[in-house]
């Protein structure tokens, strides 16, 4: 890997680049700013995207700002590892097709992430501008987003060479993030995949969850129609498990399986009157605005609708909730979190943007208990003030409880946004197949294969709630491992007559 | 054969000899086992939220490894919460289904608005009465006894705004004033009060010159220090009094009958004998009431609780050689 990087850092046009800008000239570039939507205008809207992207003149800019480091730390903050300079330093010269290549050397999905990554925990929390110079780093993920727009816009996507069809056929279970890449890969390979989804939309979180405004369907669409090329079958509205079951599947001729089926299964805080009206989970709220046209006038369920909304949590879907319900018309949009900001899970973004969009943040607060009209239609929450105390074991400081400081607000909607739990259906269907206490599947760290050696797994439903780069990740390491191992099964196999390649 | 049924925690029971939360109580098959035994009444294990917070720091430190999003850690100030909560009210609710005997969930939380929460839950989930395992250990050198105090009592008043079924309390003897502090806190509304709770207890190895656990399992004198308190306190108390601590036998169990409380949880005996200790002693009760002649346990209950006579002999305390009969 460092030699690899070593070398490519040595090719003819990195050094000549090198030499074009002093570092001392690279250092004194501000930070470009991403052009975004006016925030009061942008709040009318569901669907309109808040960032509007960089144009190729500041893009480059930016990209020169990058010192091409000797030793790129920025890409030990890349859970994938992407080449971090060397799509930038593409991006510097103009080559912006070799940038977007370089990036999906190792990422499916640039478009995206380049969206709604942490990079501010990741690959610029680890730049040099970050770690030694104090300064803001290279804005990494807004280039990001940049080579694979243009990719996108330029109307001539690359879609990676297949190898020779193999005809073996292998299933994924849901098409969020981690299947999808994990399909990617194995088409490379020439196997037959098959994603399965229960939704009639394919696309998982990314189209369920994530909202338009800060990741438009149509950026999703690109990947989607790229895998179709590529020769990936989608099965849409069929859930594993119940639409048909493993053996069915293996019945058709399946031979190995990913199960990437996410975490949907919300939860809640169990407090006193959760269960009145107008109290839901964010999958929910995000689901039906998503999915379910439930913004638009027409298909209006006034289950969704309130002057005040309160979101519990501090998370990315906290965020995407709360900034909802203010495009869906609240007066008081409120984020209630019981620690503080710096402790929000959110990306920093997403808090600035709410920031913009008039959100309220009742940080270090706890709702305790919900009150309902003669309807059961919440109208009231309790809620407790907290401090914050010694760090806990995530290094964070601990929220305490601030006694005898319970109020009460109004509140006419309630989004609970505290986190998902795995997805229990596929673990439930295999009584064999091992999973931790919290639901999870348990894997090899290295192959994803679980306790059933066909059957590989991914993304949240192995993590719990991550990312979407993390869920991708997962799904490269897993397409390797399988891949590993049905080529290991078939080499066993040649001598017998039912060799895996003549089972269907 | 003499009648043992008594009342405590607002409710008749058969027997005195309650079974004290403790790890047993906690399992539903030795709490078949139990009620088999004919204890009295089953007082679940507590629900501790300290504990919660302490499987909350497990987690969150085994999470590093898997590169974390802090979203999922923030998911576990809940859930493990919750986790516990439902794991708890379940026990009650197949204790509930699988014996007859009164069912007590005993609770013990840092925060009003967790004995709060606790306490609406187990109700719920259909117990027969709550206990509130109520401890602060008074080391915080910047807080006064009176605000200590006070934890005891908001607590208590909080609780019961939110509840109906009847609440007992089990307390240390940690107070500056501890006849005047039962006194009052048997006024609050409150069925019971249990004296008093065993803790944990630092001990020291001087051989490897280090910090160790105290023996966890009480010993057969440890009965004095409740013995005297129940005596001094039970004809005093607007409510009545179970005594814990020490009582490894049905004698011991009959002093403090005499001294006039209640009933008595018992639980390093369980430890010791297995759940049959309970029948033992119900046993050898009932034959002492015989042979004295007592029908029901109110017949000799408090007989030597204080009086004018006994204010002196429960209240003496230095060993003058007055009060001793041999030389030492
Ligand atoms: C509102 C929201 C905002 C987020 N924001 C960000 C962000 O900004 N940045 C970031 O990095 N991460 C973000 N995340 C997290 C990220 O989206 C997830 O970590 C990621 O999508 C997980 O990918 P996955 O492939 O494991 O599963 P998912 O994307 O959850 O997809 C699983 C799919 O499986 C399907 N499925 C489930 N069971 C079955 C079955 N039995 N048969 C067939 N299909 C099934 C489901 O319908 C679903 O479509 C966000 C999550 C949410 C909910
Ligand atoms: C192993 C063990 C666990 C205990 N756990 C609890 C508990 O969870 N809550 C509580 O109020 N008391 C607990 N106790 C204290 C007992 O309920 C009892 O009051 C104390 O041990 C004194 O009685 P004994 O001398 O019969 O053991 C525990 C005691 C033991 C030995």
């Amino acid at each position: 890997m460092e030699e690899y990087l070593k070398i490519e850092r040595e090719k003819e046009w990195r050094v000549e680049l090198r030499t074009k800008l002093k570092n001392k000239e690279r250092t004194t570039i501000e930070r470009v700013q991403m052009p975004g939507l006016d925030p009061i205008e942008r709040i009318q809207y569901q669907d309109r995207e808040v960032n509007l992207g960089l144009d190729e003149a500041s893009a480059i800019t930016e990209a020169s700002r990058c010192m091409d480091c000797v030793n790129p730390t920025c890409i030990e903050g890349c859970p994938v590892s992407i080449n971090i300079p060397k799509f930038i330093k593409n991006i510097e010269r103009g080559e912006m097709h070799e940038a977007a290549k370089t990036l999906k050397e190792t990422s499916a999905l640039p478009a995206v992430c380049g969206r709604v990554c942490p990079q501010e925990k990741q690959c610029e929390a680890q730049c040099f501008y970050t770690l030694k110079l104090k300064k803001e780093p290279v804005a990494i993920g807004y280039l990001e987003r940049f080579a694979a727009d243009f990719e996108q816009n330029s109307g001539s996507i690359s879609v990676p060479e297949t190898a020779e069809k193999n005809n073996i056929k292998v299933a994924a279970i849901g098409s969020g993030p981690a299947s999808l890449s994990f399909a990617g890969d194995m088409a490379k390979l020439g196997y037959d995949v098959t994603v399965f989804e229960a939704l009639h939309e394919v696309g998982g979180v990314l189209k369920y969850g994530i909202p338009e405004f800060r990741l438009p369907n149509r950026v999703v669409d690109v990947e989607l129609a790229s895998l179709e090329k590529m020769g990936v079958k989608f099965e849409r509205n069929f859930i594993v498990g119940r639409t048909a079951s493993f053996d069915d599947l293996k019945e058709e001729g399946f031979h190995a399986f990913f199960v990437a089926s996410g975490a949907g299964l919300p939860r809640f805080m169990n407090i006193p009157g959760e269960n009145f009206n107008g109290i839901l989970s964010s999958n929910e709220y995000l689901t039906r605005v998503n999915l379910m046209n439930a913004a638009k006038s027409e298909f209006d369920t006034p289950v969704l609708r309130g002057k005040n909304i309160a979101v519990i949590g501090g998370g990315n879907t906290a965020m995407d909730s709360v900034r909802t319900a203010k495009r869906l018309g609240a007066e008081r949009a409120m984020i209630v979190y019981r620690r503080s900001r710096e402790e929000m899970p959110a990306r920093v973004e997403e808090v600035l943007h709410a920031e913009e969009e008039g959100i309220e943040f009742l940080n270090l607060n706890n709702p305790i208990e919900y009150f309902a009209d003669e309807n059961g239609r919440v109208n009231r929450m309790r809620l407790q003030k907290m401090e914050l105390g010694e760090p806990d074991a995530s290094g964070r400081r601990r929220p305490v409880v601030v006694e005898g400081s319970e109020y009460d607000i109004p509140v006419d909607v309630v989004v609970v946004a505290i986190g998902v739990s795995p997805n229990p259906l596929v673990p439930s269907e295999l009584p064999e197949l091992k999973v931790s206490r919290w639901g999870t599947i348990e894997v090899d760290p290295e192959t994803m294969q679980s306790s059933i050696p066909d059957l590989f797994a991914g993304g949240d439903i192995v993590r719990g709630g991550a990312t979407v780069i993390l869920a991708m990740g997962d799904g490269r390491k897993a397409a390797a491992g399988m891949h590993q191992y049905l080529q290991t099964k078939q080499n066993n196999l040649v001598s017998e007559p039912s060799a895996i390649k003549n089972a269907d | 054969m003499a009648n043992l049924a008594t009342q405590f925690f607002g409710l008749e029971l058969k027997s005195p000899v309650i079974a004290a939360s403790c790890s047993m109580t906690g399992d539903l098959e030795q709490i078949k086992k139990l009620a088999k035994a004919g204890a009295g009444a089953i007082v679940l294990k507590s629900l501790y939220e300290e504990e919660i917070d302490t499987q909350l720091q497990e987690e969150l430190s085994q999470r590093k490894a898997l590169e974390p999003d802090p979203e999922y850690l923030d998911y576990f100030d809940y859930i493990i919460k919750d986790e516990n909560l439902k794991d708890y009210t379940g026990l009650i609710r197949q204790a509930k289904q699988a014996v007859e005997v009164p069912i007590v969930a005993s609770v013990s939380c840092i925060s009003q608005s967790d004995w709060v929460l606790f306490s609406k839950k187990l109700e719920e989930a259909g117990v027969d009465a709550l206990e509130l395992n109520l401890f602060l250990l008074p080391a915080n050198l910047e807080k006064s006894g009176e605000a200590n105090e006070q934890f005891y009592f908001n607590t208590v008043k909080k609780v019961l705004e939110v509840v109906s079924i009847p609440v007992t309390i089990k307390i240390s003897h940690y107070f500056s004033n501890l006849a005047a502090m039962i006194k009052a806190l048997s006024e609050t509304g409150i069925a019971g009060i249990s004296l008093f709770n065993r803790f944990y207890s630092p001990d020291i190895d001087i051989q490897n010159e280090k910090m160790i656990s105290a023996d966890v399992l009480s010993h057969a004198s440890d009965y004095l220090l409740p013995l005297r308190w129940t005596g001094i306190l039970s004809s005093q108390t607007s409510c009545p009094l179970a005594a814990t601590g020490g009582i490894h036998s049905a004698e011991t169990a009959i002093k403090f009958l005499l001294a006039g409380a209640s009933a008595v949880q018992v639980a390093s005996v369980l430890y010791n004998g297995g759940t049959e200790a309970i029948a033992g002693m119900n046993q050898e009760i009932a034959t002492w009431m015989d042979a004295k002649g007592y029908d029901k346990i109110d017949d000799f209950k408090g007989k030597l609780a204080i009086r004018d006579k006994h204010v002196a002999l429960y209240e003496r305390a230095q060993f003058m050689k007055y009060f001793t009969q041999k030389d030492f």
